[in-house]
């Protein structure tokens, strides 16, 4: 198959799944976003809250990441047709993190919304893994 | 078995920066792994049981557990399947060595 005649492909991708998911992943950096806004309502130090800021934006892009890959790579369309409000589930999820939401604000109830529609995925999740 | 060269295309990012998707390569068939020396690799089938395709890997050096078996890693550390995924190779995987860059696509 090797030749000096034709050029073979040779994959150096990443793309190869490995098939482990979790929204557990998710869920921590959510929880971690969600004690940094309530760290930063007892703290005036300016620097620790430019510090708070700077992480909470990474931890809420995280949850956003963590919420992709389950939602692009994970489910499949008989799970989005035997759960219809999966989309706007992550829709609104990934909001939550984003700038309207966690990533924007240091609002614990903010982060709490986040945290309950990661546990409506998870739930779904769940579901779908034990079918 | 003689040396015989083969030409591979490198498809993907995870031999980046020496590699690049497109590069041309020159690989030699039936000579012995070496380490540090990038290598035409035949990988396990992944976890569902599907064959992975022929892959472009960094040989790293010989397995301290198993004779006869190479470890293989790839250059960029954020991609790629590596013995970390899959464990050592057997020295038969190994297909070819890469002697070199042949044509790299221009931009």
């Amino acid at each position: 198959m090797l030749s000096l005649f034709r050029i073979t492909e040779v994959s150096a991708h990443c793309d190869l799944p490995c098939g482990v998911y979790d929204p557990a992943q998710a869920r921590i950096e959510a929880e971690s976003v969600k004690m940094i806004c309530q760290k930063v309502a007892d703290n005036d130090d300016p620097d620790f809250r430019v510090r708070a800021t700077i992480i909470k934006e990474q931890r809420s892009e995280l949850v956003k990441h963590h919420l992709w890959v389950l939602w692009t790579d994970y489910f499949k369309p008989p799970h989005f047709e035997k759960y219809p409000n999966l989309h706007v589930l992550f829709n609104e999820a990934t909001k939550l993190a984003g700038a309207s939401g966690t990533k924007g604000e240091f609002d614990v109830s903010v982060a709490d919304e986040l945290l309950a529609k990661i546990e409506e995925i998870s739930t779904i999740f769940w579901e779908t893994k034990n079918a | 078995m003689i040396p015989l060269p083969a030409l591979v295309r490198v498809r993907g990012r995870s031999m980046l920066p020496t590699y690049r998707d497109g590069d041309v390569l020159l690989v030699v068939r039936g000579v012995r792994p070496r380490p540090g020396r990038a290598a035409v690799v035949r990988l396990p089938p992944d976890s569902s049981g599907r064959s992975r395709p022929l892959s472009v890997k960094r040989v790293t050096g010989p397995d301290p557990d198993a004779a006869g078996r190479w470890w293989v890693d790839s250059d960029n550390a954020a991609e790629g399947v590596t013995s970390s995924d899959v464990g050592s190779l057997d020295e038969c995987d190994i297909l070819a060595v890469v002697a070199g860059l042949v044509w790299r696509p221009l931009g």
